[in-house]
C-alpha cells in the first residue's frame, strides 16, 4: 500500500531532527549555570578564607568586653541585616574587620569554637537597583511582547529567582551544616541549603580560624544562589529567542521552498498529463523550463520525449501516404507494360496470363488508392471550408444510398424531431458515414444495423451499431490509429488495412469531436459512437 | 506531319513504355529525363504536346517550372501533368498554371492516348466556328463537344480535359444523379472518391469566378453529384 507523503511533509518530518536544537541550547546553559554556581562557591571560599586570614594567630580578638564601638557597630548591623538582634558576645574589633571585607549579597558570620556568633555583617538580600528603562521603542515592543509570550513559556522551564524568602533557619546564627562542622574541624568547606520556605536557595564557605595549631572558631560566608539564576535565566532567554526565531524562520523559508519545488513538479505532472489524450495520442508540446536544476532537467528531457514520440507518429500515420506515393511510379511501369504487351500480336494461351496480371495489378491499385486516400484528407483538410448544416439531412440522405449499396444489411435510422445542426463540412461527414457503415455490413454477422442520431446538452451524437463479433478490449484504444485492425474478417476479399477509421478520426477530429468504440450493453456486437459539438 | 509529342519523365521503363504506345499511335516522339534536358531541347523546337511529370527525380516540382517556362514561350501548347501524388492537384489549380488535364500515373495507355486526341482536336477547333450538333444547351451553360470547350453566360470557363467530361456528364440529364463511379467512368479516370470530390470542387470555383451566384452542381450526400434543372431562386 502506498502512503502519500508530499513532499512539504517529508521535508518537515526531516525538520524535527532541528528541535535537538533547542535541547542543546537547554544543556548549555545548564553547563553555564554548573559553572556559575562553581565560580560562585570558589568567590564565597576566596572570602572566607580571606577574611580568616585576617583573623588568625589574634587571641585578642576572642576577648569578649563590650565598648562603644561595638554599640556602633551593632547599630550599623542592625540597619543592614534583617532586624535580629546582635548576640551580646560580638566583638567589634571582629566587627570591623569584616565589615571591610563585605560584599553586598553575602553575609558573613564569624563564630567561636562553640558556635556563639562574634560578628555578622552583610546581608543576603541585596539593595534594589532601579531597572534602566529600555532605550528605544522598539526596545520596549520587544520587552513587553517577552513578557507577555515568552517569560511564561520559560519559567515553566527554570526556576525564577525572587527575593521574597525569608530565612528563618539563620535567625540566630549560621546553621550547624556540613559547612560549619568542617570548617570548626579545620578544614575549609562549602555547603548549600534551601530555606524553609523553599524559595532560595543559599550556598555557604565555612574556613576554621586558627591560632597557632588549634581552631578558635570559623568564618562562614553565605550568598544566595538568585545571582546565578538570574544570569542563566538571562541567557537561557537569549539564547532561546535566537533558537526559535532561527527555528521559525527556517521552517517558513524550507516549507516556502518546499511548496514552491512541489508546486513545481505538479506543474509538470499536469503538462505531461495534458499533453497525451484520452487515446494516448499526443496532442502538443510540451513548454520546456529554462530553469538550471534537476526539475528544469526533467521538464526539458519530457518536452525531448514527447517531440521524438511526435515525431515518430506523425512518421507511422505518413507511412500509408508515402507507401502509395513510392508505389505508384512501379505500378504505373506494370501497367503500361501490360497495356503495350496487349497491343503486340500473342498466342491467345498467352493473353490469359496479361488479364491475370493486369487484375492483380488493379487490385493492388485499389489498395494504393485507399492508403493514398487518408493522405489526401489530411491535405484536404487544411483548405475545406466550414458551413452549417443539419446532420439529420446528411446522414437520412447517406442512408437511402447505403440501402441501396448494402441491400444484404437491413439498416435502421433513428433519428431526431428537430434539426442537429453542426459546423463542418458535410462531405467530410458523409465520407466518415461511409467509412463506418462500411465497417458495420464488413463486421455484421446478423441482425441489422443501427443509426442514431441524437442530442446531448449541446453535443450531436451519432452511433453506428451492428451484431458481431466483439471488440478485444486491450485495443479499444488504439483502433483509431493508422493501419491498425483488431477483428477477425467475416471473409470477402478487400483486405482490412484499417485505414478506414483512421480516416473518421481525422474528420471527427476536423468537427471538433470525439469518437469511441465499444462493446455493445448486449454484448451482441460493437457500436461506434462520435459525438460533435452542435453549432448555435 | 506527324504531330511530336514530349514526354518529361524521370523513370526510364515508365517513359519508353508511354513513348512506344504513343508511336504506335502514329506520333513522333521526343522523350527527356530531366526539366534541363527537356528545357535546352525544346526552346530550339516547340513540341506539339507535352506530357510532364511533375516529380523529376530529386527536383520535386521541378514540372511546376517546366511548365511556367514551357507557357511563357507558347499560351496555346497543350500541356498534360502526370504525377504519382493526387494531392499535387490541389497545387497546380492553385498555381493556375494552365495545365490542360492533370492525370495519375494510373491512367492506361488507351486512356492517355484517347486524352491526347482529344486535346488535339480541341487545340484545332479552338479557332473555327462552333458547329450547332455539336453544342449542348443548358441554361446559361454552353457545351461544345467537338471543341470541347464550355461556356457560362457567353463567358468562357477554362475546364481541364477531365473536367469538361465530367459537366458534360452531370449536365447531360439535368436533375438526375450521377454517382462516383459513372463520372469516374465519362471522366475516364480512376481516382478515389475525395478525388471525385476535389474535381467538383475545382469545376465549381472557376465556374463561380466568373459567376459568384453558381450553384448548379449540387451534392447528393451518400449518392454523387447532380446538376440542378433551373434556377433555384
Amino acid at each position: 500500500m502506498r502512503i502519500a507523503l508530499g513532499i512539504r511533509a517529508q521535508l518537515l518530518l526531516v525538520l524535527t531532527v532541528f528541535l535537538v536544537l533547542p535541547w542543546l541550547g537547554y544543556e548549555y546553559v545548564r553547563e553555564l549555570e554548573r559553572f556559575l554556581r562553581d565560580a560562585q562557591e570558589r568567590t564565597l571560599a576566596g572570602t572566607a578564607q580571606a577574611i580568616a586570614t585576617a583573623l588568625h594567630d589574634r587571641p585578642r580578638l576572642f576577648a569578649t568586653p563590650p565598648d562603644p564601638i561595638a554599640t556602633f557597630a551593632r547599630d550599623r548591623a542592625d540597619e543592614k541585616g534583617d532586624g535580629s538582634a546582635l548576640p551580646p558576645s560580638a566583638s567589634p574589633e571582629i566587627a570591623q574587620i569584616v565589615q571591610g571585607l563585605s560584599r553586598t549579597s553575602a553575609r558573613i558570620w564569624v563564630i567561636d569554637r562553640d558556635g556563639v556568633v562574634l560578628a555578622r555583617a552583610g546581608s543576603l538580600k541585596p539593595p534594589i537597583e532601579a531597572e534602566s528603562p529600555p532605550r528605544s521603542a522598539l526596545a520596549r515592543a520587544w520587552d513587553s511582547v517577552q513578557r507577555a509570550t515568552l517569560r511564561p513559556i520559560y519559567s515553566m522551564i527554570l526556576d525564577q529567582p525572587t527575593e521574597e524568602f525569608s530565612d528563618e533557619a539563620a535567625a540566630q546564627g549560621p546553621p550547624r551544616g556540613r559547612d560549619v562542622e568542617g570548617a570548626l574541624a579545620g578544614i575549609l568547606t562549602t555547603d548549600r541549603r534551601t530555606t524553609s520556605d523553599g524559595k532560595a536557595v543559599i550556598v555557604s564557605a565555612a574556613h576554621p580560624i586558627w591560632l597557632g595549631d588549634d581552631v578558635k572558631g570559623a568564618v562562614v560566608v553565605e550568598e544566595t544562589t538568585n545571582r546565578v539564576l538570574a544570569e542563566r535565566n538571562r541567557a537561557f532567554e537569549r539564547l532561546f529567542n535566537i533558537v526559535v526565531a532561527v527555528l521559525l524562520v527556517g521552517s517558513v523559508a524550507l516549507t516556502l521552498f518546499a511548496s514552491r519545488l512541489s508546486g513545481r513538479i505538479r506543474r509538470l505532472r499536469d503538462d505531461a498529463e495534458a499533453a497525451i489524450d484520452a487515446q494516448g495520442r499526443i496532442r502538443g508540446a510540451l513548454a520546456s523550463s529554462n530553469a538550471g536544476d534537476e526539475i528544469g532537467d526533467l521538464s526539458r528531457s519530457f518536452a525531448n520525449v514527447l517531440a521524438r514520440l511526435t515525431e515518430y507518429a506523425r512518421y507511422q500515420e505518413q507511412m500509408a501516404g508515402r507507401l502509395s506515393h513510392e508505389l505508384r511510379t512501379p505500378v504505373a511501369v506494370v501497367r503500361s507494360s501490360l497495356d503495350n504487351l496487349r497491343a503486340q500480336p500473342m498466342p491467345e494461351d498467352a493473353r490469359v496470363y496479361i488479364e491475370r496480371a493486369q487484375g492483380g495489378l488493379d487490385r493492388l491499385n485499389a489498395i494504393l488508392t485507399r492508403m493514398a486516400e487518408a493522405a489526401r484528407l489530411e491535405h484536404a483538410l487544411t483548405d475545406t471550408e466550414r458551413e452549417r448544416f443539419d446532420l439529420g439531412a446528411v446522414v437520412s440522405a447517406c442512408v437511402d444510398g447505403y440501402r441501396v449499396a448494402y441491400p444484404q444489411a437491413p439498416i435502421t435510422l433513428v433519428l431526431p424531431d428537430t434539426p442537429v445542426h453542426v459546423s463542418g463540412a458535410p462531405d467530410l461527414v458523409a465520407q466518415m458515414l461511409d467509412k463506418l457503415v462500411a465497417n458495420a455490413v464488413e463486421f455484421r454477422t446478423d441482425g441489422e444495423i443501427t443509426i442514431t442520431l441524437g442530442h446531448d446538452d449541446g453535443t450531436a451524437v451519432l452511433s453506428v451499431a451492428n451484431e458481431g463479433p466483439l471488440l478485444p478490449t486491450a485495443m479499444t484504444g488504439r483502433l483509431f490509429e493508422s493501419m491498425v485492425s483488431v477483428r477477425e474478417r467475416t471473409g470477402g476479399e478487400t483486405p482490412h488495412l484499417g485505414l478506414g477509421l483512421y480516416i473518421v478520426r481525422q474528420i471527427v477530429a476536423f468537427h471538433g469531436g470525439s469518437v469511441a468504440a465499444h462493446n455493445r450493453d448486449d454484448n451482441k456486437g460493437v457500436t461506434v459512437i462520435v459525438r460533435v459539438p452542435v453549432a448555435p | 506531319m506527324s504531330r511530336r509529342i514530349a514526354i518529361v519523365e524521370d523513370e526510364p521503363a515508365l517513359r519508353e513504355n508511354v513513348a512506344d504506345a504513343l508511336r504506335r499511335h502514329g506520333y513522333e516522339v521526343v522523350t527527356f529525363a530531366s526539366r534541363p534536358e527537356a528545357l535546352a531541347a525544346l526552346r530550339t523546337r516547340l513540341p506539339d504536346l507535352a506530357l510532364i511529370d511533375i516529380g523529376l527525380g530529386d527536383d520535386v516540382d521541378g514540372g511546376f517550372a517546366l511548365c511556367r517556362e514551357l507557357r511563357a514561350m507558347s499560351a496555346r501548347l497543350p500541356i498534360i501533368f502526370l504525377s504519382a501524388r493526387d494531392s499535387d492537384f490541389d497545387i497546380v489549380a492553385g498555381l493556375r498554371l494552365g495545365a490542360d488535364d492533370y492525370l495519375t500515373k494510373d491512367t492506361s495507355l488507351p486512356h492517355l492516348a484517347a486524352r491526347i486526341s482529344a486535346l488535339f482536336r480541341r487545340s484545332d477547333l479552338i479557332d473555327s466556328p462552333p458547329a450547332s450538333e455539336d453544342v449542348m444547351t443548358r441554361g446559361p451553360l454552353t457545351l461544345d463537344g467537338k471543341r470541347l470547350t464550355a461556356e457560362w453566360n457567353g463567358k468562357r470557363v477554362d475546364l481541364t480535359l477531365t473536367e469538361f467530361w465530367m459537366v458534360h456528364a452531370l449536365a447531360r440529364f439535368p436533375g438526375h444523379v450521377k454517382d462516383r463511379d459513372s463520372l469516374m467512368r465519362d471522366a475516364r479516370i480512376v481516382v478515389d472518391d475525395s478525388t471525385i470530390t476535389s474535381h467538383i470542387k475545382r469545376i465549381r470555383r472557376k465556374f463561380q469566378a466568373i459567376d459568384p451566384a453558381f450553384d448548379r452542381i449540387a451534392s447528393v450526400y451518400g449518392m454523387g453529384y447532380r446538376w440542378s434543372a433551373e434556377d433555384p431562386a
